[in-house]
Parts: C-alpha cells; sequence; structure tokens
C-alpha cells in the first residue's frame, strides 16, 4: 500500500473514531421506553469500519472508542466501562464471525451486533453483581435489540451504499 | 429496508428465542417465589436493609451519588427516587417476584425480593 493511501486509511478510521465516540457519548441523551436500552448508533461507525476496511479497524474504533468515552465520562474502570467493554468484545467477535460466516447484510450483522452486546453486558453484570437472575432482563433487552438493530443496520446500508456510489476511498 | 432473506430468517430466530427465553425465566421465577416474601437490600455487596414485603411502607438508603428511596406497597417493591444519570431503576417500576433484582448502578445499590421461609428455614437449621 502506498503512503498516501495508507495515510488516507488512517485519516478515515480516525475520523469514524472521532464520529463514533461523539455518538456514544450523545447516545444516553435519547430517551427510549425500556430502561438502559440504547439505540446503539455508535456501533454504526464500527460497522461501516468492518465493511470499508476489515475487522482489525473495527475492533481498533469500537475498543479505543469504549476506552476514550470511559476517560471522558470519568467512569474509566468502573462497573460501567467493563459493561460497555464487554458487550463490545462480544458484539464485535461475533459480528466478524457471522460476517465471514453468513449471508447477513448490514442490517442482519447489525441486529446480531445488538443482541450479543446486550447479552456481554448481562453476562458481565451477573458476573459483577454475582447475581444469575439478571438475565430476568435479557430477553427484554434482546427483543429491544431487533427495531434498534434494524434502525442502525439501515443507517449504515445507507451510509456505506453512498460511499461505494461517490467512489471513497 | 436494505435486509436479504438471511436477515429475516436470524431476526425471527432472534425474536422466537427471546420469547422462549422469557417464557422460561418467567416460569422459574413465577414458581420460585412463595406467598411470604423479605426483600433484600445491599451496598456495595454489603447487607443494609431487610424489608417485610407484607407491610406497606417507606424506606431509605444510602447510595453512592445519594439516598434511595424505596417502596413496599401490596407485596411490590420499587425505587420511588433516586439520584443517577438515567434514573434506570427508579424507571424499571414494581417488582414482585423472588430472584428479579432491581440494580441501582450508579449507587451501588441491589434490591432483592427472597421468600421468607426459606431464610427462616436457614435459621432454624443453625439454632
Amino acid at each position: 500500500m502506498s503512503s498516501k493511501k495508507r495515510i488516507r486509511r488512517m485519516t478515515i478510521v480516525t475520523m469514524l473514531l472521532a464520529m463514533s465516540i461523539v455518538f456514544h457519548m450523545l447516545e444516553p441523551t435519547v430517551p427510549l421506553p425500556v430502561p438502559g436500552v440504547k439505540l446503539g448508533l455508535a456501533n454504526i461507525l464500527g460497522l461501516i469500519a468492518l465493511y470499508m476496511y476489515g475487522p482489525k479497524e473495527m475492533f481498533a474504533i469500537n475498543f479505543t472508542r469504549v476506552l476514550i468515552a470511559s476517560l471522558l465520562r470519568g467512569i474509566i474502570f468502573g462497573t460501567g466501562f467493563w459493561l460497555s467493554l464487554s458487550g463490545v468484545a462480544l458484539s464485535s467477535l461475533i459480528v466478524v464471525l457471522l460476517k465471514k460466516t453468513t449471508p447477513l447484510s448490514p442490517v442482519g450483522l447489525s441486529v446480531a451486533s445488538a443482541t450479543f452486546h446486550n447479552v456481554g453486558q448481562i453476562l458481565a453484570i451477573m458476573v459483577i453483581w454475582s447475581s444469575v437472575m439478571m438475565v430476568y432482563w435479557l430477553p427484554v433487552m434482546i427483543w429491544m435489540s431487533i427495531p434498534t438493530g434494524i434502525l442502525t443496520g439501515s443507517l449504515a446500508s445507507q451510509v456505506l451504499r453512498r460511499i461505494k456510489k461517490g467512489g471513497t476511498p | 429496508m436494505f435486509m436479504n432473506k438471511a436477515d429475516k430468517i436470524f431476526i425471527v430466530i432472534v425474536a422466537a428465542l427471546s420469547i422462549a427465553l422469557y417464557a422460561t425465566v418467567r416460569l422459574v421465577v413465577v414458581a420460585q417465589t412463595s406467598n411470604e416474601t423479605i426483600a433484600v437490600v445491599t451496598y456495595r455487596d454489603k447487607e443494609v436493609l431487610r424489608i417485610d414485603m407484607s407491610r406497606n411502607a417507606n424506606y431509605t438508603v444510602k447510595g453512592t451519588l445519594g439516598d434511595v428511596f424505596i417502596e413496599v406497597k401490596d407485596k411490590r417493591i420499587r425505587v420511588e427516587k433516586e439520584t443517577s444519570p438515567y434514573n434506570i431503576c427508579s424507571i424499571q417500576g414494581w417488582v414482585q417476584y423472588a430472584n428479579v433484582p432491581i440494580t441501582c448502578l450508579p449507587n451501588h445499590v441491589v434490591i432483592v425480593i427472597q421468600n421468607a421461609t426459606n431464610e427462616f428455614g436457614e435459621d432454624t437449621t443453625v439454632r
């Protein structure tokens, strides 16, 4: 890869990361009917990175986003940080596996990402609070991940379509 | 919408699994709940309050970000008011089944209903 291309790639990945941090920070202000459920807008950027460049860039964006957003919020290494990290780790892993092994589109992958993000968070909370019954909230969270996943997946599809049309990068 | 057939199948599977999981957990929870229950309130994993669920009353426990106001009414319990960024545990509302936790993460307060009979049973064994 030429140095010009490398710099372009690095710049775009950094811009995706910056946008994902902004979404991550703003997301909790969007009111949803179920407590604890978020839209997952920040995951759109990770998904775009996966389609544009590959798993390495997606992992880099998702993990760095959680780290920087937690630092900015002042919750680094607190309970919220570990919940975010577990959710992101499991969802990113599953999305990469599903992209390689199934014909799922960004919408399907986004639903999978939202679902396993919730599974990861509930597993972490079960460990942190030593309470198996936290699983009670899992079906509700999974159910909510379907509309939120479809929404974020559709947005990611639109962006990817436009990027492809415009020939970038 | 940009869904293909695989997406639709995947979404149906996820929805079916969540319904099945909900039904199973609900059955277990209802079966585990007896008529006489108590609520155990913990702060940072230490028990700070034990509430008799048969009496309607209000309680206050100290959380990390401020006081957590708890209300018991008709054998149900809820966090009435607390100080936290998103007020998730007060939005959660009433809980009446054993082992279904009310978790106030920023306040490090957890409320869990337990069967009173089990607790007394353990006491009797120790004595």
